[in-house]
């Protein structure tokens, strides 16, 4: 299908390579990047109760395809992808579910790991707003999710989009960890409760 | 030259007004988020040293890689410096406004014209336009565009964000008349 007849009128793609940090030069570089499509929302004027299947594999499958096409381009290929999310921004004519349907469903994650070659359950911000809103977009690691080097954001914002009948479709993604990331991970933590605290929240 | 983030941003429109547009019409922009050289030195009467010490470098930084992000050959370009809120405008201008700059990004567009240009001050996240014009002729109406950019966290008080834009194409369904056939 062509992107025309998928509804997308325009696709956006967003980088950012810190080369300083705090005055220094990340040890791990990262790229982060958000690929995102503006859709027509097939389901305006639609009930709360209306079936919203059909268009999801119509639908979706071609997003998931264009969006990490854009992602793979932009950053070097599969294997420099380590983190990865999503998001979904509806505009202000459209049930957040719509915006839901489009991203929550096997028919565009399962191809979004697929096509990055990652296993992790992929995690997500959902909004409705006007055209020019921001959403942060989380990430993480697309295979071991609890890797917390990994853990981070990135910003995505199209100043005309989503109109009121549209819904901004996102993937995100990054190179790497955060700059200087050193909080350590679950393997590292001390045993963390309430009462082994004593008088600092006592 | 002190680079803290380089910004990558490119937008296809596929669709304007209703209708395809064939082929999709691209405008790249890259950015660089780089130190005010003149931060905290007060009043500079002479910024031809950190001018000196910068523009060109920054040009020919930002000049190859917004060419390679629009993948095709630029028709309209355009270029922005956006100040942290410390600094003066004419820090900003002063990075941007010269020709060891520009010619980097003329260079490599077979460019001819006066690059266009935004200069503001602002807090980091501040929403900017960038204006274009067409690469050897600013006469021409259908490539009278511009492409607007926002960096959530820059510029910093002590930064500035320099910018270079480029499009493949003039703006999406153009149809206006030939500059000043109007008035014949």
């Amino acid at each position: 299908m062509s992107d025309q007849g998928c509804g997308i009128r325009k696709i956006v793609y967003y980088s950012e390579e810190f080369l300083l940090e705090n005055g220094s030069a990340p040890a791990v570089p990262a790229v982060r990047a958000t690929a995102a499509a503006v859709v027509a929302n097939p389901w305006l004027g639609g009930k709360p109760s209306d079936d919203l299947s059909a268009e999801v594999v119509q639908f979706a499958p071609v997003l998931a395809r264009k969006l990490t096409d854009v992602l793979i381009a932009g950053l070097g290929g599969v294997d420099a992808i380590q983190a990865f999310g999503k998001a979904a921004i509806v505009g202000t004519g459209g049930e957040i579910e719509h915006g839901a349907a489009l991203i929550h469903t096997p028919f565009f994650g399962n191809l979004v790991r697929e096509y990055f070659e990652g296993e992790s359950i992929i995690c997500f911000a959902d909004d409705r707003g006007d055209a020019g809103s921001t959403l942060v977009v989380p990430l993480w690691h697309k295979n071991a999710a609890a890797t917390r080097s990994h853990y981070q954001t990135i910003t995505t914002r199209i100043g005309d989009a989503p109109l009121p009948g549209e819904i901004v479709v996102v993937l995100g993604a990054s190179t790497g960890p955060r700059p200087h990331s050193r909080i350590g991970d679950r393997l590292t933590d001390p045993i963390v409760k309430a009462d082994t605290l004593g008088e600092l929240i006592s | 030259m002190s680079i803290r983030k380089i910004v990558t941003f490119t937008e296809d429109v596929l669709i304007e007004g209703g209708r395809e547009v064939a082929p999709s019409a691209r405008v790249a922009v890259v950015a660089a988020i780089v130190k005010n050289p003149w931060a905290g030195q007060g009043f500079v009467e002479d910024l031809s040293a950190g001018i000196d010490a910068n523009a060109s470098d920054i040009g020919a930084l930002l000049a190859p890689r917004v060419l390679e992000a629009l993948g095709a050959p630029a028709q309209a370009y355009g270029k922005a410096a956006i100040v942290g809120l410390n600094g003066e405008i004419e820090h900003g201008s002063g990075l941007i406004h010269t020709l060891a700059f520009g010619n980097h990004f003329r260079d490599a567009a077979n460019a001819t014209t006066l690059l266009p240009a935004v200069e503001k001050r602002g807090p980091a996240g501040v929403v900017f336009d960038i204006p274009l014009k067409h690469i050897t002729d600013a006469t021409i109406r259908s490539h009278h565009q511009s492409i607007e950019v926002r960096i959530n966290d820059a510029p910093h008080a002590d930064e500035i964000v320099i910018a270079l834009a480029a499009a493949s194409q003039g703006r999406p369904q153009q149809r206006l008349a030939a500059f000043a056939t109007e008035t014949k």
